[in-house]
């Protein structure tokens, strides 16, 4: 039906609404109005993605000087797909209401296999596409540097941008990237020889190219039409390339060189930590290669694999990934950190040496898009506290809010278990977690609920190694025979054919009546990418605290970074990394409102304020003062009751009126008062 | 607390915390939300249950207890199986009582096998022993829901088209343990018009959400006992009839009830022809039905004629397996302050039907006659139970 937003006119293809869908429409027109950036938190299964292509396409329609594009950013292929569904229904409605001729081009990429040409993006009104084409400065300047100033950014799921954007900026180094690049090199030298033969005109016409500079790109970017790429900064924008690797050969050599002292570098017996400009300093002293023509590696790498007319570049990675190392460790002298180790910290007799140029601030990669775009708005399901994101990516957003959801009957049940029924306390915590008490403790959980709980049930651990010690003594325990008799149980490995056979399988028994329970670990391909609606997620148990590896020297290094950069405690950051894959973990359950699931917390630290107060707020909200810190017992009765009210009859009637809107009732004065309830301002 | 006398006390709870549950109350969330749908639903029920729909008047009703490990739980007193059973024994009454021509079977699962308790008869004699010696008998493994369907289809499909097959799980566990693939099972029983309706326990399973709505069955899961009662007496009155159910004739007989007094010196006692398969008491009594085909004497009815096969019923008994056939009408439901009239609805509705359609009426409209006084103020009153004084009064 058609909607009237503060004076916007906005078609929505469905005949119901959810009051808290009323409401993000709302606080996102009013970021749209400010042409600022919004943070928006609102639970999965709420009608997000329609929500967001509704508005912004109406607005486009209705200001079309002031927004040309939206650019949606998803995650992985599916929610690329499903946005697509969405906005497919979308266009047929206004077709339908409106009787004309679309005049709206929609353009998604997703998978290389239908990777679209690209000057269409130029006149598409809206990009669908995963981040990796906005925030990777590989790909980015191919895709997106000619999308206009005026385009609507938006992603989605973006609880883990600032990962995505640290990983797009960071470059890892082994032992075999260094000898594949040794065989690109090889193959660029015998291709060069050969070109001098029979095509020395080419090269020529190279050099004379790149003498006369980068100007061309210059004056693009001045004139606005380019997204700046990270990769390549302004200022090298002003210069010629170097007289040093102008011609190919030298820049072959120049490589070469480099390609020499990295390897050097990797024979060590001790682990290395230094920053940028030590490491330049070094590299001067050691094989006298200058600051400045690294900088140009990249650029004049692009180049020459041009000039050379190489198709198949996929072969070239190993070479473009040491030319972008080299031109981002002489541009950034800040935010980065090189970190060299002789083998990893789980298997230290294996050498196995790795240069990790890890970046540490996750602004540089997303700071030419919050700079060139009017509006930028991250949303998803989990991002509280709202505050952090702002804060960590380096960006005022006009507008933050978090919405919950408004439900008809109460279909999530949060409760933290903190104590086995003898009492003694659960707890991940490093000191006590090979006690012996809290792993039957975890294990008698499991049983428990795997008695009461119909379908499925999902745990995740908080690392693999973790996950590996409980389930063995589990088995000595005797514990995992008994678990066995109710349900069937699935593993999650860190082989991905692996898993997804196992998910497959454990997909089948919650279908058939068998039951089955997987395990899984925070962070790992389960917990973020997979849902687990109605009955293949009856009940979601976090066993412990996710807190990521706290003693490996990258996250020490981006820890102190961020304390001395944003005044970030390393403690606030770690627990809200740890409870923002908490509330991803146990989100996974709860895919809309019809459906329904349990949450388990299990470790008592769940019910201390600091952690708590970092869960979402629809997960909050339901979290009374009456289901923190619960032994075993007192959490099957809970579950049992909760279950037998969530199996009771529920149609879509039931929720009319209360979380289910028709137009009529959304327009009387007294939803609209509720409505207004919803949106919390952070 | 008023609203609901007869649900468990509150002690026998085990943690339910009763003071977290009241204040939800006031607060109206989770309990009263979930509440107040399924009170809305019964309300439903009543008052547009009643349209002109036609509903089977032969019923072949399987009814299949889960005797696996989890009826061990104790969560319904004693425990699951025995509160189950008992449940079950008021249950069979009350169907021969509202479907006098209908027949009934019990199957229990466990052990990931399925067995026979009962097999399909008319009389509630049989099943009520049946039900009784299984209090005893242990409960372990795990049920499976494909065997005990399978054996039940056996004899189902054999039946003939123009009457209502239904099966009834009752199902304590959440899982079942299932020899092949329980979906073809499912298309089976869809195409031979066989009806599954579950009653868990525990909580929804999604293998009985797909059997119930795939075969045109209910599936509900209960609260506590008193919400058990509720949905298994919602069995009682039979579904509606398919549209593609057959219509044919069966042959009844009508015995006369036969009383020989004391004092008349001709009259010999004599042996029910029920007596013959039972093993107890001789039973020799002077009067009784006899049969209008082959004079076989029974002392009870309905019941199918050893001798002949003749379906012998009451008058009474088809008036009220007829009232299914022809429902009456929907109450109007009118406010207190709008009424003006009588109160005593259900004096004046007695008076106005005529001879024996006042027992069927009777029976339906108490209900309705009941939810008005509920709505008039007095949520005191009780859905009634369906054997009341006036019924027996009538009956000889």
């Amino acid at each position: 039906f058609r909607l009237n937003i503060e004076g916007l006119l906005v078609y929505f293809p469905y005949d119901y609404i959810y009051p808290e869908q009323y409401s993000y429409m709302l606080e996102l027109k009013r970021t749209l109005d400010a042409k600022g950036h919004g943070v928006l938190e609102m639970p999965s299964g709420t009608g997000k993605t329609i929500s967001l292509l509704s508005l912004i396409v109406a607005y486009q329609k209705a200001y079309p000087l002031e927004v040309t594009k939206l650019v949606y950013c998803s995650r992985t292929v599916p929610e690329i797909e499903k946005v697509v569904e969405e906005l497919r229904k979308l266009m047929d409605y206004y077709a339908k209401q409106t009787g004309a001729k679309n005049d709206f081009l929609a353009l998604a990429l997703s998978s290389r296999k239908n990777l679209c040409i690209h000057p269409e993006i130029l006149h598409a009104n809206i990009v669908v596409y995963s981040y990796h084409y906005l925030l990777d400065p590989k790909i980015a300047d191919l895709v997106s540097k000619e999308l206009t100033k005026k385009s609507v950014v938006v992603f989605d799921e973006a609880h883990n941008i600032d990962n995505v954007c640290i990983d797009s900026m960071s470059v890892n180094i082994t032992r075999r990237t260094l000898d594949r690049c040794q065989t690109n090199v090889e193959t660029l030298q015998n291709t060069i020889s050969r070109i001098k033969e029979t095509d020395a005109a080419k090269l020529r016409e190279e050099y004379r190219r790149l003498v006369e500079g980068l100007k061309e790109a210059n004056v693009a970017r001045e004139t606005d039409m380019y997204l700046s790429n990270p990769v390549l900064p302004d200022e090298i924008l002003q210069e010629a390339v170097p007289g040093s690797i102008r011609t190919a050969e030298h820049f072959v050599g120049f490589i070469k060189r480099f390609l020499e002292y990295l390897k050097a570098r990797l024979r060590i017996h001790h682990v290395v930590q230094e920053s940028a400009p030590q490491f330049l300093k070094d590299i001067y002293e050691k094989v006298c290669i200058d600051r400045k023509p690294l900088r140009f590696c990249a650029e004049r790498l692009r180049s020459l694999l041009r000039t050379l007319e190489i198709a198949d570049i996929a072969d070239f990675s190993a070479i473009t990934l040491i030319s972008h190392f080299a031109t981002l460790v002489s541009t950034y002298s800040k935010g980065f950190t090189i970190i060299i180790e002789p083998f990893e910290d789980r298997t230290p007799t294996i050498a196995n040496p790795v240069l990790h140029f890890s970046c540490m601030d996750p602004s540089i990669a997303i700071k030419p898009v919050f700079g060139r775009f009017q509006s930028v708005i991250i949303t998803s399901g989990t991002l509280s506290p709202l505050d952090i994101y702002p804060r960590i990516l380096d960006f005022h957003p006009v507008t933050t809010a978090s919405f919950t959801m408004t439900l008809a009957r109460t279909c999530l049940c949060p409760l933290i278990v903190g104590r086995g029924n003898d009492q003694v306390a659960m707890t991940s915590k490093f000191e006590t977690r090979e006690d012996f008490a809290v792993i039957r403790n975890y294990g008698n959980l499991l049983l428990e609920m795997s008695a009461i709980v119909p379908d499925g049930i999902v745990a995740f651990f908080t690392s693999y190694i973790y996950m590996e010690n409980i389930v063995a003594s589990w088995y000595e325990q005797g514990i995992l025979e008994n678990i066995q008799r109710n349900k069937l149980i699935f593993i999650e490995t860190q082989d991905a054919a692996e898993t997804s056979m196992a998910l497959e399988k454990y997909q089948e028994a919650c279908e058939n009546g068998r039951g089955a329970i997987l395990l899984s670990v925070a962070r790992g391909k389960v917990s973020e990418g997979i849902d687990f609606v109605h009955h293949f997620g009856r009940a979601v148990i976090m066993f412990g605290v996710p807190y990521v590896y706290t003693q490996s020297r990258i996250l020490k290094a981006r820890l102190e970074y961020l304390r001395d950069q944003f005044q970030i405690r390393e403690n606030d950051f770690l627990t809200f990394d740890a409870m923002r894959h908490a509330a991803q973990c146990v989100g996974r359950a709860i895919r809309g409102k019809t459906d329904y699931g349990l949450m388990i917390f299990a470790d008592k630290r769940y019910a201390r304020a600091d952690k708590r107060g970092k869960l979402p707020r629809w997960i909050q909200e339901h979290l009374t003062d009456g289901s923190l810190n619960l032994t075993i017992d007192e959490t099957v009765q809970l579950a049992k009751h909760f279950l037998r009210q969530m199996a009771q009859p529920f149609r879509q009637e039931d929720q009319l009126g209360l979380s289910l809107l028709t137009l009529e009732q959304l327009q009387s004065e007294d939803m609209l008062q509720k409505i207004a309830q919803i949106a919390q301002q952070a | 607390m008023d609203e609901e006398p007869e649900r468990a006390k509150r002690w026998e709870g085990g943690y339910e915390r009763t003071w977290e549950v009241l204040k939800e109350d006031e607060s109206g969330s989770l309990k009263a939300t979930v509440e107040d749908i399924l009170f809305q639903a019964k309300r439903k029920r009543v008052f547009e249950g009643h349209g002109q729909v036609r509903l089977g008047m032969m019923r072949h009703l399987f009814v299949i207890i889960d005797s696996s490990r989890s009826m061990e739980d104790q969560d319904l007193k004693p425990n699951r199986l025995t509160s189950t059973l008992k449940l079950m024994e008021f249950f069979v009454e009350e169907y021969f009582d509202q479907n006098p021509i209908s027949q009934i079977g019990i199957i229990t699962t466990k052990n990931k096998r399925a067995e026979k308790l009962t097999d399909l008869a008319g009389n509630p004699k049989k099943h009520l022993a049946a039900l009784k010696k299984a209090v005893d008998s242990t409960c372990v493994g795990e049920p499976s829901l494909y065997n005990s369907l399978n054996v039940a289809m056996q004899t189902l499909k054999h039946m003939p088209a123009h009457t209502s097959k239904e099966i009834l799980v009752i199902f304590s566990s959440l899982t079942t343990c299932d020899p092949a693939n329980i979906y073809e099972l499912i298309k089976t029983l869809n195409a031979l018009k066989i009806r599954v309706s579950v009653i868990g326990l525990s909580a929804e399973v999604r293998v009985c959400t797909i059997l119930t709505r795939e075969t045109g069955g209910s599936y509900n899961v209960i609260l506590d006992e008193s919400h058990f009662k509720e949905l298994l007496m919602l069995h009682v009155k039979p579904p509606p009839a398919s549209s593609s159910s057959e219509c044919s004739l069966i042959r009844m007989g009508f015995p006369q009830h036969v009383i020989a007094s004391m004092s008349d010196q001709d009259a010999k006692p004599s042996f029910s022809m029920l007596h013959l398969d039972s093993t107890g008491e001789p039973g020799l009594t002077l009067g009784g039905y006899y049969c209008p085909q082959c004079r076989a004497k029974y002392t009870e009815l309905p019941v199918e004629c050893k001798v002949c096969g003749l379906t012998l019923v009451s008058a009474p008994h088809l008036a009220r397996s007829f009232h299914h056939l022809f429902p009456l009408e929907a109450f109007q439901e009118t406010p207190l302050e709008e009424y003006e009239g009588e109160r005593y609805l259900l004096a004046w509705h007695v008076k106005k039907c005529s001879a024996w359609s006042v027992i069927s009426s009777y029976m339906t409209h108490c209900t309705a006659v009941l939810a008005v006084c509920r709505l008039t103020g007095h949520p005191d009153v009780r859905w009634p139970d369906y054997k009341t004084s006036v019924y027996f009064s009538t009956r000889n």
